[in-house]
């Protein structure tokens, strides 16, 4: 059986973490390098469950994580309200968003789909622009610090807080792939009318799918406009879109795990890759293609197949058939 | 009355200018197994994907228990219906359990509350030992011994084997069956066998569609032969063997027959 097998990559992640965790020590840049790492991965995790698991190409993820941002901004500015309220409020802001436009965009798919919600991020960035009660295009600054409970954490505290958050959701994705509701929606990527044949109805499923993958961004929104005190509406622009479509494929689709290490690897790759300091999106670019080109499956993939080839014995436990 | 589990009536269906079906009446008894045989365009098919909801039918109307059956194919799923695809549609990517489990996790989701509740209930007992139970049971039931295999790994008969399995997972009122037969091997034919016997057993009907009559008519309690969208014969199977419509339909000509 895999059920060990199955948390390992969960396992492996909390390791991983711990160790980003004290390497980015006291320093500042290295902790604002993990906060943004820890929204992207919480971005990819919102993409991870509609477009690996359920083949939807619906794709305002930057409009989500905006969403989540700006609830963060306007519960500090507009409320005295604890500003972990806007952690709360996002979510539900940005899951009736997704289903709203799941509704008006059910028929469509595929591509049609990509471009009609793709339309509607660059719509929804241009009402953030043009709307003053949101601050127009100077955004929300001065968000007050996360207090829980009277409790402020540290900068420091903040990093860990964070892992926390993301190991959390991820794992929490993880379970419900393996579900039997994950299994559903697995099923209904590649074959629907099994599924509705079953019993299930698939748009009904797909909204739902979307409401959550939209929560879990607008998580990432959140995080960073804590993390920064402030959101502008540049912040997330359809560059995120793009990137957390590759969070998956650079980590490995088979586990959301991979979306989470991809989030890592995209910040390292675009940002602290000192030695070409001013054209990050180029040294992405050809690691992507390098990572894409030996590692098909993700790099997740690529360890597996090594450990497969390395450890026969292990590949015949994993097919006790 | 209560004995009949489906009952169509005048069943009409055109795909543009060519007509499918055309004033079709089903029936199928509760224990029953009825064979819906015919050569290829007959519309055994399109019978099926009418009755399940995958077409929706121009005329006529069909009764499961007495009660309209209209909707898309997950209320008739959730109303008793279960079936199987002529090109299996089964998920590759995924291992034959997750496949046959999908037969009892896609039922619980019968409303967009139940959707929700049932991704929580997922997050909360990801791997549900009755579920797990209840696949080995099956998978036992028809003879599938390998579960952990990627569904896309399997040869066609093992695939069709598999989504019997997932259509008796559902606990079916009535199953059908769209040419279970086609790729199986020895085993794989048993198990068929054994799920249909499972399903009459417990008092539900079942229509197997086949081109081949000589195959089913060992199986099945009634025969019904369709023919350019009318049905040519309805009976016990020695009697379509026997009669001159059979002859017609598959050879052009009830000379031999004296008729």
């Amino acid at each position: 059986m895999r059920i060990a097998n199955e948390y390992k990559s969960g396992a492996v992640s909390v390791v991983g973490a711990v160790l980003l965790i004290v390497w980015v020590g006291s320093n500042a840049y290295r902790q604002d390098l993990f906060t943004l790492a820890a929204t992207y991965a919480l971005i990819g995790l919102g993409v991870y469950l509609p477009y690996v698991l359920g083949g939807s190409l619906a794709l305002a993820y930057n409009a989500y994580a905006a969403v989540g941002a700006y609830a963060v901004g306007l519960v500090s500015s507009k409320t005295g309200l604890p500003v972990a309220l806007g952690w709360l409020a996002g979510p539900v802001v940005a899951a009736t968003i997704a289903v709203v436009l799941g509704m008006a965009t059910r028929r469509l798919s595929g591509f049609y789909l990509a471009a009609v919600t793709l339309l509607f991020s660059t719509a929804f960035g241009t009402w953030l622009i043009d709307t003053d009660w949101i601050g127009s295009s100077g955004g929300i600054g001065g968000i007050r610090p996360l207090g829980l409970f009277g409790w402020q954490p540290t900068r420091y505290q903040f990093v860990v807080l964070s892992a926390l958050v993301v190991l959390i959701i991820a794992f929490l994705v993880d379970r419900l792939r393996m579900s039997p509701w994950g299994v559903v929606l697995r099923t209904a990527r590649s074959v629907p009318l099994a599924v509705e044949s079953a019993g299930a109805r698939v748009p009904t499923l797909n909204l739902v799918v979307l409401a959550i993958g939209a929560g879990i961004a607008s998580l990432g929104g959140s995080l960073f406009a804590t993390s920064v005190h402030g959101i502008t509406p540049e912040t997330f622009t359809l560059t995120i879109v793009f990137l957390s479509l590759f969070m998956p494929l650079i980590g490995g689709i088979g586990t959301p795990w991979g979306a989470v290490l991809g989030a890592v690897i995209i910040v390292e790759l675009t940002l602290n890759f000192s030695a070409f300091s001013s054209s990050g999106t180029l040294i992405l670019s050809l690691g992507v293609l390098v990572i894409l080109m030996v590692a098909p499956r993700g790099v997740l993939g690529y360890i597996d197949t090594v450990r497969k080839r390395l450890m026969p014995d292990a590949s015949a436990q994993d097919g006790v058939r | 009355m209560t004995d009949r589990l489906l009952d169509g009536r005048s069943i009409g269906k055109r795909y543009g200018g060519v007509v499918a079906l055309d004033g079709v009446d089903i029936q199928l008894q509760r224990g029953e197994i009825l064979g819906l045989v015919g050569p290829n365009g007959a519309g055994k098919t399109t019978l099926v994907d009418v009755i399940t909801g995958a077409q929706s039918l121009d005329v006529g109307e069909l009764r499961l228990n007495g009660v309209l059956l209209t909707g898309p194919p997950s209320k008739r799923a959730r109303s008793g219906l279960a079936r199987t695809f002529q090109h299996p549609q089964l998920a590759a990517d995924l291992s034959v359990a997750e496949n046959l489990l999908l037969g009892r996790a896609a039922i619980r989701m019968s409303s967009p509350w139940k959707t929700i509740t049932g991704a929580v209930a997922g997050v909360l007992h990801p791997r549900p030992k009755e579920d797990r139970q209840a696949v080995e049971n099956l998978a036992a039931e028809v003879n599938i011994t390998d579960l952990d295999r990627p569904a896309g790994e399997l040869s066609l008969g093992e695939q069709r084997l598999v989504e019997v399995g997932r259509a008796l997972g559902q606990n079916p009122t009535i199953m059908l069956l769209d040419e279970p037969f086609a790729g199986a091997d020895a085993v794989g034919i048993a198990g068929i066998i054994e799920a249909v016997r499972i399903v009459q057993r417990r008092g539900n009907g079942v229509i197997v569609v086949d081109h081949n009559v000589d195959l089913v008519s060992e199986l099945v309690d009634r025969v019904m032969l369709l023919h350019l969208g009318h049905v040519a014969f309805d009976g016990p199977p020695a009697e379509c063997l026997a009669s001159t419509e059979m002859q017609v339909v598959y050879f052009g000509t009830g000379a031999d027959h004296g008729a």
